[in-house]
């Protein structure tokens, strides 16, 4: 019997799940420790940052097929998802049900900074090289201002938070945490890596205006 | 000593496809009323506070022990069951509803068919023998064991944590929590374990497992106190690998 395997239904909503640990969830963890190293100044940034990524073997493909398509389905089947959702945070005001909600919420947040963000820098790029080539520069001159910081600072926290809030989840979905004490004990695993994750983002962005 | 009269708001439908309305009640006090027992006495003389003779209330009950699980409702906005919920520890007015997310049929009596459609769906049942004698006792079964599946045979299928599901509804597809507890319950038994795999696909499909969003409402409102959701994770265990079984073999 292979039920599960003819009947795609259970299959699409776990590699929805996979993907956003990996190579999603990995990349953001790695974007940000990337760009944390903004505090050693631009020429350092510029070198051994970004020109370093640039000359990277196979970097159109892996930008296509290890973040760009499965972030695409992440995102696509995140939508189907939280179509689903039918909350009444009012009525039930328990932790976890906000989470539920917030996880969905913060999901469209991050598509609508994750369009604006890879516009104004990878997308942005194609028409000026001197984008990549000074992304230092490109990045002080925006979040200098600072609508532009709050924003990246709102996209920054609600990345975190999905990434975090979706790790305590996945960890019920896979059957990795099933007592309470196991899902709580995780959760605050969770919690841990989601401030630690904020604090090197939010350091990373700082190091820009340094 | 005189009790002050119970003050009752009652969210009624005349019938399924109908508009809601709110109607007020005020009934003679009495220390010992739960729910189930004050809509009895409502039942006896139906008059609003305005004075208006309406419709006796519909709503279903049975066994006024908890135990049979009809008589869920909404009171003051929480899913319980009516029969359970005494009066002298509920906030005035009492406000009752149906339980919401399942069809009204009228008034407080809802459509939970669902519920039954999910444990057939998911064959919450044990082939205990065939149609002959097999001459074998039941299997044992340890006493730790036993004792973690006791806690999801007390299921009831009053729905209640149906109601508070925000997976679940006339929108979805989705079992909601009873059934799928059912099913982890059933996939322990010693003879229930033959058709685990069957169980297993069957939330692997439309409507599953994978439907539910760990919102964990559910475990909050259960009120047998079933650890539903520790079924949930229980659950993704098991599907975990029953899928890699799916994908790499053996079956």
């Amino acid at each position: 019997m292979s039920a599960s395997i003819d009947n795609p239904h259970f299959l699409l909503r776990r590699l929805h799940s996979l993907l956003g640990l990996l190579p999603v969830g990995a990349f953001l963890i790695f974007h940000l420790w990337e760009n944390s190293q903004s505090r050693f100044g631009a020429e350092h940034y510029n070198e051994h940052v970004v020109a370093a990524l640039k000359g990277m073997n196979y970097l159109p493909l892996m930008e296509i097929f290890v973040i760009a398509l499965p972030l695409l389905f992440h995102a696509g089947y995140g939508l189907v998802i939280t179509a689903q959702m039918r909350a009444e945070l009012a009525r039930y005001s328990y932790t976890r049900n906000r989470l539920y909600w917030m996880q969905r919420v913060s999901g469209i947040g991050i598509l609508l900074f994750l369009l604006l963000h890879v516009g104004m820098t990878r997308i942005a790029g194609f028409w000026d090289p001197s984008v990549g080539d000074d992304l230092f520069a490109h990045m002080q001159a925006m979040l200098i201002q600072p609508w532009m910081l709050g924003l990246y600072l709102v996209g920054l926290l609600l990345s975190v938070f999905h990434l975090a809030n979706g790790l305590a989840s996945m960890a019920i979905v896979w059957g990795l945490t099933t007592s309470v004490r196991g899902q709580t004990l995780f959760g605050w695993v969770c919690v841990l890596i989601g401030v630690l994750l904020a604090a090197m983002g939010i350091h990373g962005l700082m190091g820009f205006l340094s | 000593m005189i009790e002050q009269p119970i003050r009752l708001h009652i969210r009624r439908q005349d019938r399924p496809d109908s508009a809601s309305y709110w109607q007020e009640f005020a009934i003679p006090g009495h220390p010992d009323h739960n729910i189930v027992s004050l809509l009895m006495a409502l039942r006896e003389n139906p008059v609003t506070i305005s004075g208006q003779r309406v419709d006796p209330v519909i709503w279903e009950h049975n066994c006024m022990e908890e135990v049979c699980g009809a008589c869920a409702m909404l009171i003051n906005g929480v899913p319980r069951p009516s029969c359970s919920a005494l009066v002298a520890e509920l906030e005035q007015p009492i406000r009752l509803e149906p339980l919401p997310r399942f069809p009204i049929v009228r008034d407080l009596l809802v459509d939970r068919s669902r519920i039954d459609q999910g444990l057939k769906q998911v064959k919450a049942w044990i082939k205990i023998d065939g149609v002959w004698d097999i001459h074998e006792g039941a299997p044992r079964i340890g006493p730790g064991e036993w004792a973690a599946n006791y806690l999801y045979s007390r299921c009831m299928s009053c729905g209640c944590c149906m109601a508070a599901c925000p997976q679940f509804g006339p929108h979805s597809a989705f079992l909601g929590p009873a059934p799928l507890a059912q099913a982890r319950l059933m996939n322990a038994h010693p003879t229930g374990r033959y058709d685990k795999t069957q169980r297993l696909h069957a939330i692997m499909a439309e409507g599953g497992l994978s439907d539910c969003g760990n919102a964990q409402n559910c475990v909050r409102v259960c009120p047998k106190e079933i650890p539903l959701t520790t079924a949930i994770g229980e659950l993704g265990r098991q599907t975990t690998v029953q899928m890699l079984k799916d994908i790499f073999g053996p079956r």
